[in-house]
């Protein structure tokens, strides 16, 4: 089978087409293209069928699992794929490694380190139980975030753009910051004894919750990342569709009750829009996907995020 | 019933895009008068209520664009009555001191003369339904000069504050508190600076492909 791959220009990517076998998978016709093109890797390319010119509606993206037959439409011998280059790209690790590593080095230096002497404060700072508390509260939430970035998440997307990296460390490394420097600041003000244990037990039960959501999340995917779309059941997933974010809120939410700084519940309430808004992108997805025709089944009545108001 | 709607629309925007343009037209009128009869240290002080005016007046574009009266998104119109508003009140306005700078004179003139340009051919366009070409020439062309001086003034205006901003400590919170919080304006001032490194050079090129766009666009006509 020929094979031309142009760019979404028109012009052609590979000067007189690929010739590959009729038994091909999309797979294939990537590592092809990588052979010749050396620069794009698999996981750079986006490769779609031609929409017709003037023609409005989205393009058909390859599934680089499908065979190329199933894109041929009878015609087995030629066939025309539209190549979008994605931009250098990581993988999901890499990403989050590199997004969670930075506040878990940065909180602790306005901890541990006279940082606050060069914003004006020349005094000796005595540091409250609420700061040491957190401090460890603040490190296990993100050591948690690693190792289960390592051990437990499976991903459905194999890699991202680079360029995520940049912006998720900013949005990341400088919040972290923030809230450290306020946390930890001499002039700190602290909750009452009450407010705060209440709030660290709180946050550590919704920690827990969060890991074992994550647990529950993992076993949907199967090893080898090709498990596809399941519906989440157990434990909170049975009220919630999304029970991770929901707990990740509440633990955040408990932090702040322990330690009430403005930049903490700013986070908080970035951080609550940023994943309501992936929570609604899957719960629309699952109840899509399962609709209850056809043999498939209905998604249940459930919760976006954050019962009892979405 | 939809008729009248669309028609009082119109007339609510001829009205309101005129009137601004009259505010300018004064500001520009008294800020040329001042600087030939007195010099640049006087000019704040004659234009100060019809430039605050003016320029707070463009407040109701965003409220415009929330409602849907016009089509400009808020992402667009927010930074950009944002920062004017920040110099106009947040500088200005607040730290005297600098009232009598020459750059006052470059960045009062620059605005003028944009706005004059832009509200004329809004105000066209909402009166009569289009805008001769020669004002959509102007209005897609003055910005190439007029944008880098009005930016620089801008940014130097800041910077000329600095100092003061520093010394007085308007507009501060300071720790300790109970929400643990803390605002410096000196801080803020040098982060607006920051932001306008890269958000001048990002407006300017997002205008030069509006000229390319909408000139080309009338030179087809």
């Amino acid at each position: 089978m020929k094979v031309s791959v142009v760019s979404r220009s028109g012009k052609e990517l590979v000067k007189g087409g690929l010739d590959l076998s009729d038994s091909a998978t999309v797979a294939d016709l990537q590592e092809a293209i990588h052979r010749r093109t050396r620069k794009f890797y698999p996981s750079r390319q986006r490769l779609t069928l031609p929409l017709q010119p003037g023609s409005k509606e989205k393009p058909i993206v390859l599934n680089y699992k499908k065979s190329l037959e199933d894109y041929c439409h009878g015609n087995l011998d030629h066939l025309t794929v539209v190549f979008k280059d994605l931009g250098p790209q990581v993988s999901y690790r890499t990403l989050f490694f590199f997004e969670y590593l930075g506040p878990l080095i940065l909180y602790p230096i306005f901890y541990y380190f006279p940082v606050y002497q060069y914003f004006g404060y020349k005094e000796e700072r005595v540091i409250l139980p609420v700061q040491t508390y957190a401090l460890y509260y603040w490190c296990f939430h993100y050591f948690k975030r690693i190792m289960e970035t390592f051990f437990v998440h499976r991903f459905s997307h194999a890699t991202s753009p680079l360029s995520n990296v940049f912006r998720n460390c900013a949005y990341y490394w400088s919040f972290g910051s923030y809230i450290a420097y306020y946390v930890n600041h001499p002039l700190y003000t602290p909750v009452s004894d009450l407010q705060m244990k209440i709030g660290f037990a709180f946050g550590l039960l919704c920690q827990v919750s969060n890991f074992y959501c994550h647990l529950l999340l993992r076993n949907l995917r199967s090893p080898d990342g090709n498990g596809g779309y399941q519906i989440p059941s157990g434990f909170l997933f049975n009220i919630v569709t999304c029970a991770n974010y929901t707990t990740e809120i509440y633990q955040w939410l408990g932090f702040n009750i322990a330690t009430q700084t403005f930049a903490g519940y700013t986070f908080l309430v970035v951080a609550a829009a940023i994943m309501t808004n992936w929570a609604l992108a899957k719960h629309r997805r699952l109840k899509k996907l399962f609709d209850g025709k056809d043999g498939r089944p209905k998604y249940p009545r459930r919760w976006v995020i954050l019962p009892p108001f979405l | 019933m939809a008729g009248f709607l669309s028609l009082a629309r119109r007339l609510y925007l001829t009205l309101y895009n005129w009137t601004v343009f009259a505010g300018w037209i004064q500001v520009l009128y008294l800020a040329v008068k001042t600087l030939r009869e007195s010099g640049h240290e006087q000019v704040y002080n004659a234009v100060e209520r019809p430039l605050l005016l003016a320029q707070t007046a463009a407040v109701l574009e965003i409220v415009h664009g929330l409602v849907g009266l016009v089509r400009s998104p808020i992402s667009a119109t927010l930074p950009q009555i944002g920062s004017r508003l920040y110099l106009t009140w947040g500088i200005l306005w607040s730290f005297p001191q600098i009232q009598t700078h020459i750059l006052v004179s470059s960045l009062v003139i620059s605005w003028c003369i944009t706005e004059i340009i832009r509200y004329s051919f809004f105000g066209m366009k909402e009166a009569l339904g289009f805008a001769p070409s020669w004002l959509s020439w102007l209005r897609y062309s003055t910005f190439l000069l007029l944008y880098p001086t009005g930016i620089a003034s801008e940014v130097g205006l800041i910077y000329v504050a600095l100092p003061f901003i520093k010394a007085s400590e308007k507009y501060c919170i300071r720790m300790p508190n109970k929400w643990n919080f803390s605002f410096d304006y000196f801080y803020g001032a040098i982060l607006a600076i920051g932001i306008y490194v890269p958000g001048g050079p990002h407006l300017y090129s997002y205008m030069l492909r509006q000229r390319k766009k909408v000139l080309s666009k009338s030179k087809k006509e």
